[in-house]
């Protein structure tokens, strides 16, 4: 069977400095996968390159067996793929109920009171909200308004970077316990998550990426039991970032 | 003065208000979807305006006819210069295409100077020249009519914004066009429609105020006034663009009755620098001010 999700050797570069340098990595169907990582890993670059949003200098991007390296984002929407972008981007000046048409923009018309029914079930209190600005929305109100306008067009991959950033840890704890629903519905999920110990309990697979490059890959047990992920992102023993690379003194 | 003959005034200034007003909301859907202005929107509104008055000289068409014909005009031109051109400097800095689209304004009055002369033409009018009487107040049909079709159009542009897909699609580019491309939005796609939007908002402009200013290679002009409706509403708003475009034209109008009348044509200089001193954001504008 294919894997929802197939990247080989990417390396995507913004201008001189490189981002990402020859990842690896596959997320089965209806698979969780989380990519761990410090801060300019790798981790969302890897992300927009899959959805399109930037160019990858090599590598191939094969999603459902079809090379989407080349694929404008808009298709890539289009074909099934959703990008949840680290810091929400919704949309400030468009009210709740807008910004899920918007996110139904490649959805037929006939289809769209139906997806919209599917993100007020999900997420009561976006109904109750629909007709307030998006900007105007609480942080955790506006990452469930960012997961809902991305499954408007009923995804089967799920692109999510940093969900929980920011919010209190209840809310947090109910975006996941949400994102785990959406799985059950047979959506894989990549996921991107600074909270390490909270997106391996949920995630069955997981890469951790430094400057870059894949330096421990593995089932979220092994990477739990893992004693470099246990001291940089669990916070188990003490260890500066970047335990996996020998840096000079 | 009677005030009669105030509001008289007052409804010419609206007229010509209503212009700038197109014009404003025609620079600002470009601006919105590409952040760069477009200078040559003036003589894109010139061309096709004489697009549509040579066919007219050819055909005898009815005034409908001509107005359809500039707006499809108007609509290829766009379409053509955005594909061929803007395109791809849209990648290069802001300032690039403002200075191509200052080129195109001077290229396209030049073909225009060419094509039909510099001079001045008479344009036949929708409407008729005797003034009409409401109670003792005498107004021009030219200037009412101007008001009313440039009112359905603008009323047109709000339901093609809050309405439709595509007009969603403009005003997500606007906000953000990073996310935009996310849901599923061709932003390529946009910078096309806005372009054809645009011209077509200035050809049917430029039919409404061509009986009015004469046609000629000179009318592209009327975009500097609409440059500054927009930034008098705060650059970037539809509502914005409609209020200052009205605005303007009352004030234009109003001043030579209390100041010596030659100084028409300074005062929407006046009124920018008074409104960049005063309300950097415009008069119901929310831009932030840049902090220096």
């Amino acid at each position: 069977m294919e894997a929802a999700l197939e990247i080989h050797d990417l390396a995507v570069y913004y201008g001189k400095r490189r981002a990402v340098e020859g990842v690896s990595l596959t997320v089965g169907r209806g698979e969780i996968v989380t990519l761990l990582g410090a801060n300019g890993s790798g981790k969302s670059t890897t992300l927009r390159a899959i959805s399109g949003l930037v160019r990858p200098a090599r590598g191939r991007i094969l999603y459902d067996g079809r090379d989407i390296t080349k694929t404008p984002a808009d298709r890539i929407v289009a074909a099934g793929v959703s990008h949840v972008p680290e810091g929400r981007d919704v949309f400030p000046e468009f009210t709740v109920l807008e910004n899920l048409l918007v996110g139904g923009h490649t959805v037929a018309r006939g289809e769209m009171d139906e997806r919209l029914e599917g993100a007020f079930r999900l997420f009561p209190v976006l109904r109750e909200r629909r007709l307030q600005l998006a900007g105007t929305l609480s942080g955790g109100e506006q990452q469930m308004l960012a997961i809902a306008r991305a499954l408007m067009t009923r995804p089967r991959l799920l692109l999510l970077d940093e969900p929980s950033l920011g919010l209190a840890p209840m809310l947090a704890r109910e975006i996941f316990r949400t994102i785990r629903t959406i799985n059950e519905d047979g959506v894989a999920v990549l996921l991107v998550e600074q909270n390490a110990r909270r997106a391996l309990r949920l995630a069955a697979r997981g890469y951790v990426l430094e400057t870059g490059r894949v330096v421990v890959e593995g089932t979220s047990r092994r990477l739990g039991e893992d004693p470099r992920v246990r001291s940089a992102y669990l916070g188990l023993a003490k260890g500066a970032a970047g335990p996996f690379m020998n840096r000079p003194a | 003065m009677t005030t009669a003959a105030l509001i008289h005034v007052v409804v010419s200034g609206l007229a010509t208000g209503s212009i700038y007003a197109l014009m404003a909301i025609s620079l600002v859907i470009i601006y919105n979807a590409t952040r760069t202005l477009n200078f040559a929107q003036g003589e894109m509104l010139m061309i096709s305006t004489f697009v549509g008055w040579a066919v007219y000289q050819r055909l005898k068409l009815p005034l409908l006819g001509v107005m359809l014909v500039a707006v499809v005009g108007a609509a290829l031109l766009a379409w053509a210069i955005e594909r061929a051109i803007i395109r791809h400097a849209i990648s290069a800095t802001h300032f690039d295409v403002l200075i191509i689209t200052l080129g195109l304004s001077l290229m396209l009055r030049s073909a225009a100077g060419v094509a039909w002369t510099h001079d001045d033409f008479p344009f036949p009018s929708f409407f008729g020249d005797r003034p009409m009487a409401v109670g003792p107040v005498r107004l021009a049909p030219v200037s009412l009519g101007i008001i009313g079709a440039s009112l359905a159009l603008m009323a047109a542009l709000w339901a093609l914004f809050t309405r439709t897909r595509l007009g969603r699609a403009m005003r997500a580019v606007a906000q953000n066009q990073r996310a935009a491309r996310l849901m599923g939005i061709s932003v390529e796609r946009v910078y096309s429609a806005s372009w054809v939007l645009a011209a077509v908002v200035g050809a049917i402009a430029g039919v409404l105020i061509a009986p009015v200013i004469f046609l000629s290679s000179k009318m592209g002009i009327v975009v500097i006034n609409g440059f500054i409706a927009a930034v008098l509403g705060g650059f970037g708003s539809m509502p914005g663009a409609v209020v200052g475009g009205m605005l303007l034209g009352v004030i234009e109008n109003l001043a030579p009755l209390y100041l010596p009348s030659s100084i028409k044509h300074s005062v929407p200089f006046i009124v920018l620098i008074a409104i960049l001193l005063l309300r950097p954001g415009g008069v119901v504008g929310r831009v932030a001010r840049r902090k220096v």
